[in-house]
């Protein structure tokens, strides 16, 4: 009895632990939301300020303009990278910024409160990487009656008050798959015009639900098409159904002189990929493979451990192409493993960023910036443009 | 008379599992041309190791009649946490391994004091260690993924352990006889220590155990310590195959070792089982997972056959019992 007194005690501790767990991550949610009515009052005064700054503004020296920018974090070399830029296009144009974030990428509390208190200092304009795409509306909505243009760069905030921001910058993750396309055919293109019969293309993608994977994959399957029609081959898309039918055009697979196959493990973990992966690079006609983020490349680099047969120098089957960096992915492409990857750029990214507020302080109208993805392999890996964009 | 009926009825259910493991070598053989390589068999025993030794630990609170499903996340976590030792503060690899394997055997004490102890469903009480673990894993590698020492770099001659790369390149699945050695040694504990008698005891009847003077919480705490010691092997077999560790990760792991325990004879309602079928029976589950790719058949449909193959083993599980009631 005492046993069962004492075992409904701890269990009714562990789910009060859980549920003190649980409401945890919904705290930060409310200071949050009591912090921007808070400020609105404080902006108040503030905003003759810029009504009256606006117009000067637009004809100012450049060093008088100052512009706030707010990252997800500084967790990541990713985000470093992306002030690096900043900073790079500041010293450019000759203007002032500051840079902030939260302690992580989670701590949309504080960013809210961060971009807040900027927004009370009436800069010249703000860029930001929101970590949640709908904490920050309030906060759009106090700049745009304070009159501060707001550039979202990373991530954009689709619900933003109409006119709040005025740019999104942000990886166009279709064309970056397609960069990828262009790369790996290029350098398979005699392979494939030398084979005299049906050659074969893998593709690994860890999911089949998220814009950003989706995106890359068929970005790379249509690119990958269209190069090899414009040759007169035949390509035809097996594999997983979503990118099947997501493919511009799925061919047929009896006739085809190239087939791309697609595969997607039933959960996002390396070694699944590296199962799928393994699948597809066994078979006798394969020539290339593409994984569309930093885990399915590693998969597929998982695979190769046994399979022994990617490699750029000659004797070896298959090229690989990957996605993203870290620090497995650009040993293997130093190695001559991997044949090269796509990296986002957030050096780009936030270069773009500061260029495209200084043209809103112009007067200068702005739309959406999609940023490419760069491609990088042994060759480039350490130049001045690509390098920073490579984090561990 | 009860201790020479049990391992002769678990014997012929090893039997059974290792001629389904033939049989499927050969389906796969005769299905697939890519199949039949020597990489192919290397690609399976990669795969093997950590569900292997996950599934021998798991073996023993199965046989309590409880279940372990911290051993996944568990997994994961004694990998960030040895793994973040290695790459971010310089440890040397033979010592963060040797970490990993305490965390592990700290977690399995853990869950045998909720379960054996303090009464906790094992359900319930390994379900919130493997949330524990989950998140203290993001926390130890600080939510990076985190590569252990890869081949070619300073420290990564425990990868070597498990695949030993010849002068010539040809590359042996050495961790093969590690895990078998494993099985062999732990189907002993089983069947002839008394650890492994008193977790049977446990199993098939907790009160006559009680009764008969045995330490239950004790033996109780022993099977649950020694699933959170093989789950640590495991994340170092798991760290030596893969280049990867990411956080997050690990759920559903579990769930693979204990269909493999099932499949390989450990009765799903504790009392019986056997470490040698166990071992047989992970790689009837590994042979689906690396072979059905290999036929062309999607992940979810993988999933569906493996989910078949399990159903139809306890059936044979139940369908055994009920025979034997009738007599």
């Amino acid at each position: 009895m005492k046993k069962k007194v004492l075992a409904t005690i701890v269990s009714a501790a562990m789910v009060a632990t859980l549920l003190a767990g649980c409401s945890g991550a919904a705290a930060p949610a409310a200071p949050a939301a009591e912090a921007a009515p808070a400020a609105t009052e404080e902006a108040a005064p503030a905003e003759e300020a810029p009504a009256e700054e606006a117009a000067p503004a637009a004809d100012a020296a450049a060093g008088d303009l100052d512009f706030k920018i707010v990252v997800k974090s500084f967790q990541s070399s990713y985000w470093q990278a992306a002030v690096q830029g900043v900073n790079q296009a500041a010293e450019e144009l000759g203007v002032k910024v500051e840079c902030n974030g939260p302690n992580a990428e989670s701590d949309i509390a504080d960013q809210v409160n961060m971009l807040t208190n900027y927004i009370n200092g009436a800069p010249s304009g703000i860029g930001l990487a929101a970590c949640d795409q709908s904490a920050c509306l309030d906060a759009l909505q106090m700049a745009k009656d304070a009159g501060i243009p707001v550039v979202c760069f990373d991530s954009g905030c689709p619900d933003a008050p109409e006119g709040s921001v005025l740019s999104t910058i942000a990886t166009d993750n279709y064309g970056a798959g397609a960069t990828a396309a262009e790369n790996l055919y290029a350098a398979l293109k005699d392979s494939i015009a030398s084979a005299t019969a049906p050659v074969r293309i893998g593709e690994v993608n860890q999911e089949s639900t998220s814009e950003s994977i989706t995106q890359r994959g068929l970005g790379f399957i249509d690119k990958f098409s269209e190069l090899a029609s414009a040759d007169g081959k035949k390509v035809a898309v097996v594999g997983n159904e979503f990118y099947v039918n997501g493919a511009k055009d799925k061919g047929d697979e009896a006739s085809a002189d190239i087939i791309i196959e697609v595969a997607v493990p039933a959960q996002t973990t390396v070694e699944l990929c590296a199962t799928e992966a393994s699948a597809i690079m066994n078979k006798s006609d394969v020539l290339g493979i593409f994984g569309s983020n930093q885990v399915a490349a590693e998969g597929i680099l998982s695979a190769n451990e046994n399979l022994n047969k990617l490699g750029t120098e000659a004797g070896k089957d298959i090229l690989a192409a990957g996605f993203d960096a870290g620090t497995v992915i650009k040993q293997a492409i130093k190695d001559g493993k991997m044949f090269g990857a796509v990296t986002q750029s957030p050096l780009a990214m936030g270069k773009t960023t500061v260029e495209t507020l200084y043209k809103i302080a112009n007067g200068e109208t702005v739309s959406d910036i999609a940023t490419d993805g760069y491609w990088y392999d042994n060759s480039n890996m350490d130049a001045p443009d690509i390098a920073p964009n490579l984090y561990d | 008379m009860e201790k020479k009926k049990v391992p002769a009825k678990i014997f012929k259910q090893e039997v059974i599992v290792f001629l389904v493991v033939i049989a499927l070598l050969i389906f796969f053989c005769v299905a697939s041309p890519d199949f039949r390589k020597y990489t192919t068999i290397l690609t399976i025993m990669d795969y093997s190791y950590y569900i292997v030794l996950m599934a021998i630990g798991v073996a023993f609170p199965l046989i309590t009649g409880g279940v372990d499903l911290s051993i996944g996340t568990g997994l994961v976590c004694y990998s960030l946490a040895g793994g973040y030792l290695i790459m971010f503060k310089g440890w040397p690899t033979g010592l963060a391994m040797i970490v990993s394997i305490l965390f592990g055997l700290a977690i399995g004490t853990l869950n045998g004091i909720l379960i054996g102890v303090m009464d906790l469903p094992p359900f319930l009480g390994t379900l919130c260690t493997c949330m524990i673990t989950r998140g203290l894993g993001s926390i130890c590698s600080k939510n990076t993924g985190i590569s252990w020492p890869t081949t070619g770099q300073p420290g990564s001659w425990f990868r070597s352990i498990f695949k030993y790369e010849t002068a010539g390149g040809t590359k042996i699945p050495l961790g093969f006889l590690w895990v078998l050695l494993l099985a062999i040694i732990m189907h002993f504990v089983l069947n002839h220590t008394k650890i492994g008698r008193y977790t049977i005891a446990i199993g098939s009847n907790k009160e006559a155990a009680i009764l008969s003077g045995i330490n239950v919480k004790f033996y109780h705490i022993m099977a649950y310590t020694i699933s959170g010691l093989f789950a640590a092997l495991a994340s170092i077999a798991y760290s030596a195959v893969f280049k990867t560790v990411l956080p997050g990760t690990g759920a559903g792991f579990e769930l693979e070792a204990i269909g493999g325990a099932i499949i390989g004879g450990v009765s799903a309602t504790g009392g019986a089982g056997s470490i040698i079928g166990t071992f047989i029976g992970v790689f009837v589950i590994c042979l689906l997972k690396t072979g059905l790719p290999f036929i062309g058949l999607q992940a979810n449909w993988q999933q569906i056959v493996t989910g078949l193959v399990l159903i139809g083993s306890v059936m044979v599980d139940i369908i055994k019992k009920k025979r034997e009631a009738k007599k």
